[in-house]
């Protein structure tokens, strides 16, 4: 693999892990207040607000993952490496 | 007599405790039966994959699968410890997806996208799950 290519990649890492971690985080400290704050209001829908609550995290945090599994390819399994 | 029986039944019914433990065992069958969605998802697709790919790629698909339930049990565990000991929700479980794709890098046996999607199964059964969910 050229150096070019290395840096690169290394960048693109980085901003594959950085960026897409933006949003899911926003998204899951909003998620997490609004469901701390439910079960606050009406602790006997807690099992229900918790439910909904793992759902979201696991769709939200996969886009996470996407970014972290684009970031290893790119560092340990990098396809454009001659 | 029977009114202190009723106000003893009322206390029984309205106690922190009880309703806690309801609560907790809600949360934990609702894990259970995504975990089963989830074994039942992964079975199909190891004798799929082992029918119609190859062994290396079943097992891929199944280390993966292992990864993803693995990973789902921590982000639950987080989500269960959410408010109570903790006031925020953990992220040791992403170590899970990154220690999958540096093994799967390493060993020349196994393949990376047949991994990944084992390890994304659990999205159907998640689906699957809130789908069928009994409205009460």
């Amino acid at each position: 693999m050229d150096s070019i290519t290395t840096a690169a990649s290394v960048v693109a890492a980085g901003l594959a892990v950085g960026l897409g971690a933006i949003g899911p985080g926003i998204g899951q400290g909003s998620a997490a207040q609004g469901a701390v704050e439910g079960i606050a209001r009406q602790p006997e829908a807690e099992g229900k607000i918790r439910g909904t609550l793992l759902l979201s995290f696991a769709f939200m945090e996969s886009l996470t993952i996407y970014g972290l599994v684009v970031a290893l390819v790119l560092l340990f399994a990098n396809p454009f490496a001659g | 007599m029977e009114a202190s029986k009723r106000l003893k039944i009322s206390e029984d019914l309205e106690s922190p405790e009880i309703n806690s433990v309801d609560l907790s065992a809600e949360y934990a069958l609702l894990q259970l039966r995504i975990f089963r969605i989830n074994l039942a998802i992964t079975a199909f697709a190891v004798v799929v994959s082992v029918l119609f790919v190859d062994l290396n790629a079943a097992i891929s698909l199944l280390l993966g699968a292992c990864s993803g339930i693995l990973y789902f049990r921590l982000l639950a565990k987080s989500i269960g410890s959410l408010g109570k000991s903790s006031s925020s929700v953990s992220k040791v479980q992403l170590i899970v997806p990154v220690a999958l794709v540096l093994v799967v890098a390493k060993l020349p046996e196994l393949h990376l996208l047949p991994a990944l999607v084992g390890f994304l199964l659990y999205k159907p059964s998640l689906i699957i799950q809130f789908l069928f969910e009994p409205y009460s």
